[in-house]
């Protein structure tokens, strides 16, 4: 059986399959050029989804959880906040700003979203300190330091910094604290971290530092990530929306649909890992640990990711899985486009097992998808899946390719304990890693931050 | 305490009404962190009080959903990243309801760890496999809308609230109270005169049941009150 990435590609601009063929991704290089094929459901983007509102989220964390966000924004209303970060769309901060600022909205914190403007050249120094603070080696020179100041100093003449509130998110926009006036003493700025700050090249942080530490607050994602610095310093765990496309309730008719368009057989374990093709995320370890455990339990593995289609190194390391893989017809490899969120969802929720056996992380936020969905969970014990997983209690934490072989062994054939699992961990998203939370930490912090000051 | 209670419950007008409260806090990352049991012993002294309920109050409230396994971060560090099960051992069976002050209860946690290095010096300094950061954190009290101003609507209210405000209650509300009790209790004893029933809820096991389980446990009680 040919891998299907390489047949999805080859199927990639055809018309419809032979009748008995048309439901399997396995089979659809089968072409009839005369006749237009309906489309699968990962070839069109689908139509952007309205904003939710605080309501929406009630179904799913309840009334009271409601009443108590309402609350707590009571004591805030009429007050303005700024968030300022580098992009408007792509990568999580847009996507969680995209949520978070609306709800904001909707409970009168009059909150307004900018995003700096820059050359080629600020964002070329920008992408190498975002690296390099998360610990690459990197020779930062003074023609770098002048384009970080020069486009800080573009965007601090550009933005106007008026509100209650401003939050300033990762390391590109974190020289605007140079706007905070003294005549606005009443005015809070947080600085917002969304990366890993605990082995960071030392230079460019002793560059940075001394604008962190003028703010009033920072934020992190983990305690891992934080530094000693004289500010307090919060931390918010990254959530996702479970009414997203990624993470909403799907009825199993359309997880069929998508298992069956992609050749995957649910009457057999199913075990996923759902990532990019990036060796951080150790896809080669995972076909081994998979050809491992399948020695003992009959199994099925998803890889199912993207990136590699517009990504050199993504495109290699595919390369390397599916050197790997062989020909094994166990194996089912997914290159799939960015807007596939729905079909991912299907393929989390047909799994029998979720595995992300990262060997660097950031949060990890597939493994919170993953546990939300109430999935055993397998993963690399990383970056901020230690904060996700407790092993044994919400999922398995693995260090080695053995160890997630046999974790695969041992929940597949233990079903009450991977079930137990999956229940706990998906009470843990529900507590800790949801977006009505992550409004929830917002609203206690700006509370915090006014209390301390004139506001 | 002895049963007075003659009139039928059902009717009884408690002498001021249970006001369900719940509270909201916010994660703060705090400077000390420690890679060596030495240094955990170090920061288990010097740490801010709120770090101390932190890691035991909190935690509990954090990890509701877990029935066994789980009592609190320091017993959790012990095993999963310095593997002293004995350590842990000691450290899970400390009960934050023998306790009315964070300052009594870090006393104990330190005892448990001298006494464990004093028997096993070697472990003192032997490296972690994860750094235990001490975090600590701030928290706003919120009214619910649930009153209760009869034993029916006191069970109406622990079925209707979310299980942080039975934590809030229940668990927490030692500290405030300063007394091995909590506030369902001190209510259905001192306002309604049940003192049965509020001495049977003092002995449910958090420990062992989930929060969850911890709820209806004391609607059971309180159910059982009313006829």
């Amino acid at each position: 059986m040919e891998p299907v990435e390489q047949q999805i590609r080859s199927d990639a601009s055809v018309t419809e399959s032979s009748p008995e063929n048309s439901s399997t991704a396995a089979n659809a290089g089968v072409v009839r050029p005369e006749r237009r094929r309906k489309p699968r459901t990962w070839e069109t983007p689908p139509a952007p989804v309205p904003p939710t509102r605080l309501d929406d989220y009630k179904s799913i964390v309840g009334q009271a959880e409601i009443d108590e966000l309402k609350f707590l924004a009571r004591d805030l209303k009429g007050k303005t906040a700024k968030m300022v970060n580098s992009t408007a769309v792509g990568g999580g901060v847009a996507e969680m700003l995209n949520q978070l600022v609306p709800l904001l909205n909707e409970m009168e914190v009059n909150t307004h979203w900018d995003v700096i403007t820059g050359g080629n050249d600020f964002f070329e120094v920008t992408k190498a300190f975002h690296n390099a603070l998360q610990g690459s080696d990197y020779n930062l020179t003074q023609h770098a330091r002048d384009i970080f100041m020069m486009h800080n100093e573009q965007n601090r003449q550009r933005i106007q910094f008026n509100e209650d509130f401003i939050v300033i998110h990762d390391p590109q926009p974190a020289a605007l604290i140079s706007a905070r006036q003294e005549s606005q003493a009443h005015q809070r700025w947080v600085w917002r971290c969304h990366i890993d700050l605990s082995s960071p090249n030392p230079e460019v942080w002793e560059f940075l530092r001394p604008f962190v530490e003028k703010y009033d607050a920072a934020i992190f994602s983990s305690q891992s990530f934080a530094r000693q610095l004289p500010i307090h310093q919060y931390m918010f765990y990254p959530c996702i929306d479970p009414l997203s496309e990624k993470n909403k309730d799907v009825d199993d008719d359309y997880v069929q649909q998508v298992c069956d368009e992609f050749g995957i057989d649910r009457s057999r374990p199913i075990v996923t890992q759902v990532s990019r093709f990036d060796r951080a995320k150790d896809p080669v370890g995972v076909v081994q640990a998979f050809k491992q455990a399948r020695k003992y339990v009959d199994c099925q593995l998803v890889l199912a990711g993207g990136g590699a289609s517009d990504d050199p190194e993504g495109a290699a390391v595919l390369k390397e899985v599916k050197d790997a893989v062989g020909d094994d017809p166990d194996i089912i490899i997914l290159d799939l486009p960015p807007w596939c969120a729905l079909q991912i969802n299907a393929l989390q929720r047909a799994s029998t097992i979720i595995v992300q056996k990262s060997i660097r992380e950031g949060f990890g936020l597939t493994v919170t998808e993953a546990l939300w969905k109430g999935k055993p969970t397998i993963a690399g014990a990383v970056g901020g899946i230690p904060n996700q997983i407790i092993h044994k209690l919400t999922g398995a934490l693995v260090h080695s390719v053995d160890g997630c072989a046999y974790q695969i062994r041992y929940l597949l054939t233990h079903p009450d304990f991977a079930r137990q699992l999956g229940q706990n961990g998906h009470e843990h998203v529900k507590e800790n890693f949801l977006m009505s939370t992550n409004v929830r930490r917002w609203l206690l912090l700006l509370r915090i931050l006014q209390a301390s000051g004139t506001n | 305490m002895t049963t007075t209670a003659t009139a039928p419950n059902l009717t009884r007008i408690p002498v001021k009404p249970f006001y369900f409260n719940t509270s909201a806090h916010l994660l703060r990352i705090t400077r000390q962190k420690a890679n060596t049991l030495s240094e955990f012993l170090a920061a288990l002294r010097d740490c801010p009080e709120g770090s101390i309920f932190q890691h035991s109050f909190r935690t509990l409230q954090e990890h509701h959903f877990i029935r066994e396994g789980f009592s609190n971060d320091f017993a959790h560090w012990a095993v999963s990243a310095c593997n002293e099960p004995s350590l842990a051992e000691g450290l899970a069976s400390v009960d934050v309801r023998e306790f009315t002050s964070v300052a009594e209860l870090r006393e104990r946690f330190v005892q448990i760890v001298e006494t464990f290095l004093q028997r096993n010096p070697g472990s003192a300094t032997r490296p972690a496999r994860e750094t235990f950061y001490f975090c600590s954190s701030e928290s706003v009290v919120i009214p619910t809308s649930f009153v209760a101003g009869s034993l029916q609507e006191f069970a109406a209210g622990l079925r209707g609230v979310t299980v942080h405000c039975i934590h809030h209650h229940f668990i927490e509300a030692r500290l405030r109270l300063k007394l091995m009790s909590n506030d369902f209790s001190q209510w259905l004893y001192e306002d309604m005169g049940l003192t049965e029933a509020a001495r049977q809820l003092n002995r449910i096991d958090i420990y062992t049941i989930t929060l969850e389980d911890v709820r209806n446990q004391i609607v059971r009680i309180v159910e059982r009150a009313l006829i």
